[in-house]
């Protein structure tokens, strides 16, 4: 038995990169009834938000993701945009700092959804395109909230903010409901700049691993909501009835968890045999 | 005189966002009731940030040419690696201005969609292959504190996902693995978190202050 339970300590890894890949398929093929559950505080926050959003006003969305984090980013952005246009709310799309390739790939996401609600590109919503930030997405942050022309004087596609309608009426942090931060890991200026000088609400979307950094913010109301991998989509997805990309990607995540957990249990199986083993006398 | 100069400009830039930001917007009527005089020039000074910025973004590919001509040239070691990287720098260069001219450009697809886009895409995959690899080979639970990290690791892991409500389903609300999950993250973690925050903060604002008074000599 000893023996036994010792070569799982011995398992060629490449078993377990099979294992793994085979898992995180499973919910590809095959349609697992799994509902995400009960929407957590933090994702209901920033559904709470977009639907108190008053008509005059708009939501700002930093869109700042590209390849890399887009396994849980895009369905972040997707449910987000969807109940936005379901509600009839008016967005922009900025991009500060992080990657220059986050404009095309929120492009990407938005425009099929806005087409599809009958959404006007600079009547309904404007991408601003991508804004390097040399010195610190605060200094950036803190001039568009204090004017918004001055520091974005086009959109993505170099268009005059005096071209794009909707702009007319986003001039300044006044008239911007709230902020929604999408990307691997947001910056807390946002928190700094936005919040804690206006007291417009902020909510974040992160990947998973960095969800528990923001759970202070979270905790003292300095963030009013915030997605936490593709776990928060799904629960947003749940919320706006409309399953959609997070909910079949948390069952992936859902399998890959599982098989984490199940190959640290070999690990230590094999492990505790072998030490067993070697206590025994000869 | 070069240092002296970058520590004024550092210091007068710094002296203006801090200003700027903790003045507030009108002084009250007893000190005279004026706007924040420097508020007008924040967007002058912001927009020159961006500018600034976006030239330090050439200084990275000039001094990468830099260095891979000259492994070129002397023939040192990895000369196959820096010429694949002046290639594509040089095919980079061409699909983006190709792309900036026309909107279709087959040039500009293949490289950012067909290679960027899969490389980017793959090796954030791969981290998927290694969170296995190493909760095999290296997360053992040999003492007691180990054992409550795996503990807490397991909790964690499966209340965050669909599988954690469908294990504890049946179960009555506080024993549900999500509400465990949930307190693991309310509790002891941002316990942590606002510790190492506080701690992080204090550490930003001595560099910071080390920074803007120019004290710190390496930084020049």
């Amino acid at each position: 038995m000893l023996s036994w339970l010792g070569r799982l300590g011995r398992v060629d890894r490449r078993w377990l990169y099979l294992g793994t890949v085979a898992v995180l398929l499973v919910p590809f093929i095959v349609t697992v009834p799994m509902p995400p559950g009960r929407a957590s505080k933090a994702t209901r926050g920033l559904y709470d938000a977009v639907e108190s959003c008053p008509p005059e006003k708009v939501v700002l969305i930093d869109s700042s993701w590209d390849m890399g984090s887009q396994a849980e980013n895009y369905a972040q952005l997707e449910c987000v945009v969807r109940h936005l246009c379901d509600r009839g709310v008016k967005f922009v799309v900025t991009s500060i700092g992080v990657t220059p390739l986050a404009p095309s790939f929120a492009e990407q996401v938005i425009t099929p959804i806005a087409e599809r609600a009958g959404y006007v590109y600079g009547r309904d919503w404007v991408n601003m395109g991508y804004v390097q930030a040399g010195g610190g997405a605060g200094v950036i942050i803190n001039g568009m909230c204090k004017d918004f022309h001055a520091v974005r004087p086009t959109d993505a596609y170099g268009r005059r903010v005096e071209e794009l309608p909707l702009l007319g009426r986003v001039r300044s942090i006044d008239d911007i409901h709230a902020v929604y931060c999408i990307t691997y890991s947001p910056t807390p200026e946002w928190i700094s700049f936005v919040q804690g000088q206006y007291g417009t609400p902020v909510a974040f979307g992160c990947m998973t691993i960095m969800g528990p950094s923001y759970f202070p913010y979270l905790d003292s109301g300095q963030l009013c909501g915030m997605l936490v991998g593709n776990r928060g989509a799904a629960e947003y997805e749940e919320l706006v009835g409309h399953p959609a990309k997070g909910t079949q990607l948390i069952m992936a995540a859902s399998f890959g968890n599982c098989m984490i957990i199940l190959a640290a249990v070999l690990g230590n199986l094999g492990a505790w045999a072998r030490r067993r083993r070697e206590r025994r006398p000869a | 005189m070069r240092r002296a100069v970058i520590r004024l400009v550092t210091f007068v830039g710094g002296l203006f966002f801090l200003l700027e930001f903790l003045l507030p917007e009108r002084a009250p009527d007893w000190a005279g009731g004026f706007d924040n005089p420097l508020t007008p020039h924040l967007t002058d000074v912001t927009n020159f940030v961006i500018i600034v910025g976006t030239m330090a973004f050439l200084l990275g590919p000039i001094n990468l040419v830099r260095s891979h001509v000259s492994t070129i040239l002397r023939r040192r070691k990895g000369l196959l690696d820096s010429a694949a990287f002046l290639v594509f720098l040089v095919l980079g260069v061409a699909a983006a201005i190709q792309h900036f001219e026309q909107e279709a450009s087959l040039l500009y697809d293949v490289l950012f969609y067909g290679v960027l886009f899969a490389f980017g895409a793959s090796s954030m995959a791969m981290l998927s292959f290694y969170l296995v690899s190493a909760a095999y080979r290296a997360f053992r639970m040999s003492s007691l504190d180990a054992g409550v990290m795996m503990l807490a690791a397991t909790v964690v892991l499966l209340g965050q996902v669909p599988v954690g409500d469908w294990i504890t389903y049946s179960l009555p609300e506080w024993l549900h693995l999500k509400t465990w999950a949930q307190w693991v993250m309310d509790v002891p973690n941002n316990a942590v978190q606002r510790a190492v925050l506080i701690g992080a903060c204090g550490g930003a604002f001595a560099a910071g202050l080390r920074h803007w008074l120019g004290l710190g000599a390496r930084e020049l």
